[in-house]
């Protein structure tokens, strides 16, 4: 089963304190797909993604990676498998945008000519041109989200995952952060992505997670996720609201 | 009034967000509390009760072992400014044992009573005493003519004040005859005041606390008073220090120094909060590198920054001063490695134990300036005799030891391994290493607590 998948999650579970935020989730992401993970506010797909991304440890239950056990909360080398856009902007201000990208490359073990090259992808794919030698501090809101994102995919993750990449941004922000990201799934990567917006999950992503208060409420394509829903048919924000909108189901 | 009302609704707002900020509280309310408390707590300890000013060592030897000389060493005992050593029960101490004492900075003054002092003085002489000092303790040899002054009245019991208004008649210029015809005037006004005072009990030069005001005036208290007490002074200072280096200055320089490398350095272990704050930890903690790494960097980070605001602070007070700071640049790079590990100890332990920016600014602020003041960085409180339990408080502030370290380099022209230097090279790295261990084993538990 090694070949079939990438990621493997088996009944995660993470409390704060005594707030269960994942509550027993599983899922696998396939080599070479947009995963989506979609929830309301406080579903836990933050504190999912934390885990797998080795922020958070103490989680309980099992991960694989390539087949392998998965530890990236206590081994740097498993983390070096994931790369990460964080839902908050983390990048320094202070610091130009290519300085940014070459101190986020260097720390994944990037140098040479390779973090050069690295370097000057990210740069094409932010779309930052000339004002990359200018301090992030003086940037836009959708140039600092781009950068974000280029400054997680420096080393060409076998995963790269983003939390909700594209929220604050206008139109052709997000549009460029879009094409950027058709341009990954393209080259064959994998993408694990987190959002709230239903257009852009079903025009991006292959599967979609619905989790809910700590739970996976469904799991699988657009169209599977409607049948599961029992609204055949129905566009993804409708079957979001049939599996998580309790008040509206109730007063329907 | 709508701009009365939304003023207000602004203000209540941030009366609100201000009373739930603990931290703010703390900075506001606690830190000046704290200062005055402090700062009151030792002005009681220093000035109140035993006089004007503290005491300061006098070592003694006494040669004459004459009813005289006992009687100088008891007067001075009495003397409000000095504390004489040894003590009345002590182990007397030879002429050499004292210089051997200065020459070694354990002491500053050491007075010598020469044999045949008592003969002459009962002869109606102005016997000469002999002292040796360290000519940079400026403020201690005031301190200590003030005692002599008292001290050689009492023991006269008035009858060589003539005689000493006359050596500084003289020495202020007037003819021998003239200054002949003060004493003799003197003499007269001294038979005078007896004969009204029956009791004699006079209170020679009470305004020792005047001294310094006088001085404001272009009048040398201090060396009138000098004058007036035949005494003849050996100055030993050591060969490297520059004339003009008082104590003082020694003190106040180094103490600056080491006060603002606090500041300095605990904002630097703060960016790790600033970090967490600004979410680019995330990207830190996700990275393949490990947690260790994070933390060491912020060290490195602040050793760094700490090593080159010493340099700068020092090259510029050797502009200023001219203190000499690079004629032993072992020890100078060797106390600044030490200072600069303590104080980057000090700065994560803040980081890793604060909640927010703010929480580190308030906290390390009122410890640093409770622990500048203790430890000696704004003034020489290790000069002034203070109760066992704060001199215990004193030593456990890691100023006090960078104090010792610099004044023993600058001062007494001390290197890092001469045994009143190296305990303070050892408590700072103490300090360093059980800051460190402590630090990161907070850091630790709190990346695995994830809050
Ligand atoms: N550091 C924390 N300490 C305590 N509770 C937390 C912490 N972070 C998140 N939570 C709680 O855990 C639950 C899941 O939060 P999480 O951020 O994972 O949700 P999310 O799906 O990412 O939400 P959003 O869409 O708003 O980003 C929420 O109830 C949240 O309040
Ligand atoms: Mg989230």
């Amino acid at each position: 089963m090694a070949a079939d998948f990438q990621l493997e999650v088996e009944d995660l579970r993470f409390r704060y304190g005594s707030r269960e935020a994942v509550a027993g989730v599983s899922f696998a992401v396939r080599p070479g797909e947009i995963f989506g993970f979609l929830g309301p506010n406080g579903a836990g797909k933050t504190t999912a993604i934390s885990c797998v991304c080795g922020l958070l440890g103490g989680w309980q239950g099992a991960m694989r990676f390539g087949g392998e056990t998965f530890r990236p909360d206590l081994r740097a080398a498993d983390r070096r498998r994931i790369g990460l856009v964080p839902q908050d902007l983390a990048v320094y201000e202070e610091l130009s945008g290519r300085e940014n990208l070459l101190f986020f490359g260097r720390l994944v073990g990037l140098a040479g000519a390779e973090l050069t090259a690295a370097v000057e992808r990210a740069l094409e794919l932010t779309g930052l041109g000339e004002r990359a030698d200018d301090r992030v501090g003086s940037y836009s809101g959708g140039m600092k989200r781009r950068l974000n994102l280029a400054a997680g995919d420096l080393h060409r993750p076998s995963l790269l995952i983003l939390d909700e990449p594209t929220v604050g941004v206008d139109p052709q922000s997000r549009n460029h952060i879009f094409a950027a990201l058709e341009r990954l799934r393209d080259q064959g990567r994998t993408l694990l992505y987190t959002t709230h917006y239903m257009e852009e999950a079903e025009r991006l992503c292959d599967r979609i997670a619905v989790l809910d208060r700590g739970r996976l409420i469904g799991l699988g394509a657009a169209a599977e996720l409607a049948e599961q829903a029992g609204v055949p048919g129905a566009d993804l924000e409708q079957v979001f609201l049939r599996l998580t909108g309790h008040r509206l189901r109730d007063s329907a | 009034m709508k701009l009365l009302r939304d003023a207000w609704l602004i203000a209540a707002k941030d009366l609100r967000a201000w009373r739930r900020d603990r931290t703010g509280l703390l900075f506001g309310l606690l830190l000046p509390i704290a200062l005055v408390t402090a700062m009151g707590f030792l002005a009681k300890v220093l000035y109140g009760g035993g006089g004007p000013m503290g005491r300061t060592d006098l070592w003694v030897a006494d040669e004459d072992r004459s009813e005289a000389s006992a009687d100088l060493l008891a007067a001075l005992r009495a003397a409000a400014t000095v504390r004489v050593r040894p003590g009345p029960e002590a182990e007397p101490l030879s002429v050499e044992e004292v210089r051997r004492k200065v020459e070694d900075a354990s002491a500053h003054h050491a007075l010598i009573v020469p044999a045949g002092f008592g003969e002459e003085l009962a002869a109606g002489g102005l016997p000469e005493l002999r002292m040796i000092r360290d000519p940079g303790r400026r403020l201690e040899d005031t301190l200590v003519s003030l005692a002599l002054v008292q001290a050689y009245m009492a023991i006269s019991e008035g009858r060589s004040w003539p005689a000493m208004m006359g050596r500084q008649m003289e020495a202020l210029g007037l003819e021998p005859e003239q200054a002949q015809a003060v004493v003799a005037a003197s003499e007269s006004v001294r038979a005078l005041i007896e004969r009204f005072l029956p009791g004699g009990d006079e209170e020679p030069e009470a305004g020792g606390a005047e001294g310094g005001a006088a001085a404001g005036t272009g009048f040398d208290m201090s060396a009138f008073l000098t004058g007036m007490v035949p005494v003849a002074a050996e100055d030993i200072q050591p060969p490297g220090r520059p004339k003009e280096l008082g104590y003082m200055q020694a003190q106040s320089v180094s103490g600056m120094v080491v006060m603002m490398l606090m500041f300095g350095l605990v904002a630097c272990g703060s960016t790790l909060i600033v970090e967490r704050e600004k979410g680019t930890l995330t990207r830190l903690l996700a990275a393949p590198v490990s947690r260790d790494s994070i933390l060491l960097g912020k060290l490195f980070f602040s050793a760094a920054v700490g090593l080159i605001q010493l340099s700068l602070l020092f090259a510029y007070g050797e502009l200023l001063f001219d203190l000499a700071t690079f004629r032993d640049p072992v020890t100078l790079l060797v106390l600044m490695l030490s200072l600069t590990a303590a104080v980057t100890g000090f700065g994560l332990l803040v980081a890793v134990l604060a909640r927010t920016q703010k929480q580190a600014e308030g906290v390390s602020t009122i410890l640093i300036l409770v622990m500048s003041c203790l430890g000696g960085a704004w003034f020489p409180i290790q000069l002034f005799a203070v109760p066992t339990a704060v001199e215990v408080i004193m030593r456990l502030t890691l100023t006090h030891w960078a104090m010792t370290g610099f004044q023993n380099m600058f001062f007494h022209q001390k290197s890092w391994h001469d045994p009143a230097t190296l305990p303070a090279v050892v408590v700072l790295w103490g300090f360093a290493l059980a800051a460190f261990l402590a630090a990161r084993a907070i850091y630790h538990r709190r990346l695995a607590s994830a809050s």
